[in-house]
């Protein structure tokens, strides 16, 4: 058994310094454009048009962020995504988890129904139906307002993490319903027990309606036409580049202050995620 | 799915067993029913102004000769005016081809590489693997209008990286313009796209392989069995169901392509990389007089293009896992 092991060890090692180097070099050509942009947010106007490919650069400027953060207003921006963004996330989260966990356990009258219209409009371009969610935002007049931003974004999506979600709550061993009924849990507070064990699913929620709202254009841009200190990062960049004749610094920097909350998330969540996929897209 | 909620529908709304006080019984009965309605309320509410009422006016609105401002009134309804203005217009049918392709393409190339990197980094004796994971993820993060600006500046052809790399290794005698010319511009986008996007469907598989257990491999390794008959025989069969859902999502996003193609092309040059969701933006928001009817029964006709193309895809879908598992034999 040890010889078979050791065998088996050295074999892996082999492989592994093979894989290693080949992924270093496709991984490298890969996040060659990514890293690119980010050098570009480091260099000076002139250095990022005549250095070329190169990532290095030769002289260092971070006035392009101060640029981004202050002249350009990112600062506001900044702030705005983020409220946008967690907010939104909190409001899909809970009713995404609620309806789910309805769905999942319980029947009602027009529960099939419920799920067709969920599964149905799964795959529909819901970017083509965005002037009548226009139309509802104004009729509550909410338009130019932080909330009115925030509940389209929240009305947007939703159906895949409410199946998400039941498809968790499904799994979840009938015994533990049971044991919490005996010491007499009710509707709600068995509810409260199984929301926590749902770690996996809320994660894949947080990334993904995160990563789709901090870098949502079409919302922020429709909804904040006549306010323009309520935009978000990515309508302020796109902003940007009309006012200040193409700052391609000044923007790099801008990108990279927009991102980096964005990859946090990630690298917290990222264990998580695949778990919480892996319960869901079974079925 | 059917099983849990049988099982699970025998206590929640029928009494609880062996109680003997009715009145009890019965407020905790009309509670439950109380609660499964305040729990699915929010969805209700945002699903029905957001996603139900906006299709239903969508289908109304493609009736109407209409400019989204001002009141709908019956003299602007055109009845299928706008379809047969549609179905007679160059433009569409070419934004219609260019989106398939798009589509099917951009597909054929995320899904196999997407899932060949997915099974290398789930190996568990890979080192760095949550390096290289970050590293293939991280183009997701970016904002699309970066993607754009970032893009357009390494594929110039006069001072771009690529042109520049291309040409100093002797592969190329002349710098090319892959944006701006027609025969290339619509497929440097799906690539484009494909690097874009790419993350999440090696998330995807990711998740689809944690369903493989890890010992099959190791007596395949004994075996002596080689990688790629592994994955013919082992890991293809176990995830032949959730492929069947990942190729379908991936069909469907890709179909709805927009962003790439605003702040790539913008349709260009000329009109070679149009797409169905810049045709409909273009007519109702951009090009005046904003046709809103117009773009409504564009977006109509595109969610059938839509529906049909799930449905096609869903049969065969259903079709290759019932044959997988056959030849996958006792593992399915």
């Amino acid at each position: 058994m040890s010889i078979l092991q050791r065998w088996r060890r050295s074999r892996f090692v082999r492989y592994n310094l093979i894989l290693v180097t080949l992924l270093l070099v496709a991984g490298f050509v890969w996040v060659y454009p990514f890293l690119w942009a980010i050098s570009g947010s480091f260099k000076t106007q002139i250095g990022l048009f005549t250095s070329g490919a190169s990532l290095i650069p030769k002289q260092f400027d971070f006035s392009n962020f101060q640029r981004a953060w202050i002249t350009a207003g990112f600062s506001q921006y900044f702030f705005n995504t983020l409220l946008y963004s967690s907010a939104s996330t909190a409001v899909e989260l809970l009713k995404s988890a609620l309806c789910g966990y309805v769905l999942a356990r319980y029947r009602f009258p027009g529960r099939n129904l419920l799920y067709s219209l969920i599964v149905g409009t799964l795959f529909i371009p819901l970017a083509s139906i965005i002037l009548p969610q226009f139309l509802v935002v104004e009729s509550l007049g909410l338009l130019n307002t932080q909330a009115g931003v925030i509940l389209a974004f929240s009305g947007a999506a939703g159906a895949l993490y409410v199946l998400l979600f039941a498809n968790f709550f499904k799994g979840i061993p009938e015994e533990l319903f049971d044991a919490a009924k005996v010491d007499g849990a009710g509707f709600v507070r068995l509810f409260r027990l199984v929301f926590p064990l749902a770690r996996p699913v809320i994660a894949t929620v947080v990334i993904f309606n995160f990563i789709a709202t901090w870098n949502d254009f079409n919302i922020p841009l429709i909804y904040t036409l006549s306010a323009p200190n309520l935009r978000n990062l990515a309508v302020g960049m796109f902003a940007f580049q009309g006012e200040n004749s193409f700052d391609w610094t000044g923007f790099a920097a801008g990108t990279v202050i927009s991102f980096v909350p964005v990859l946090i998330i990630f690298l917290l969540f990222q264990g998580y995620f695949v778990r919480g996929l892996s319960g869901a897209v079974k079925e | 799915m059917d099983k849990t909620i049988e099982s699970s529908s025998s206590h929640p709304l029928s009494p609880p067993v062996g109680g003997t006080r009715t009145p009890i019984r019965l407020s905790r009965k009309v509670s439950t029913g109380l609660w499964i309605f305040l729990f699915l309320l929010p969805f209700l509410l945002l699903f029905g102004a957001f996603t139900l009422w906006p299709l239903i006016a969508t289908v109304v609105f493609s009736f109407f000769d209409w400019n989204g401002i001002d009141a709908l009134s019956a003299q602007n309804f055109v009845g299928l005016g706008n379809y047969l203005e549609l179905l007679h217009d160059p433009l569409f049918w070419q934004s219609f081809w260019n989106t398939l392709l798009f589509s099917v393409a951009n597909t054929a190339i995320k899904l196999p590489l997407s899932l060949f990197l997915a099974i290398i980094l789930t190996r568990k004796w890979l080192w760095f693997k949550r390096f290289f994971r970050t590293i293939f993820f991280v183009p997701i993060i970016l904002p699309i209008a970066l993607v754009g600006q970032i893009f357009t500046f390494l594929l110039n052809p006069s001072n771009g990286a690529l042109n520049g790399f291309l040409l100093g290794i002797g592969l190329l005698k002349q710098p090319i313009d892959l944006l701006g010319n027609e025969s290339t511009a619509l497929w440097a986008v799906i690539l484009i796209s494909v690097w874009q996007i790419f993350g999440q469907y090696m998330l995807y598989w990711m998740a689809a392989l944690q369903n493989v257990p890890e010992e099959l491999y190791e007596c395949a390794q004994i075996d002596r069995v080689n990688p790629w008959q592994q994955f013919l025989y082992i890991t293809l069969p176990m995830i032949a169901p959730m492929a069947v859902v990942i190729t379908l999502l991936g069909l469907v996003n890709a179909l709805h392509v927009f962003g790439v193609v605003v702040t790539l092309t913008s349709g260009g040059p000329g009109t070679s990389s149009y797409v169905l969701s810049y045709y409909i933006y273009q007519a109702a928001f951009q090009n005046l007089p904003f046709r809103y009817g117009y773009a409504s029964a564009t977006a109509v006709l595109f969610v059938v293009l839509a529906a049909i193309f799930v449905i096609i895809q869903w049969r065969l879908g259903r079709d290759n896992t019932a044959s997988t598992r056959q030849i996958g034999g006792g593992h399915a």
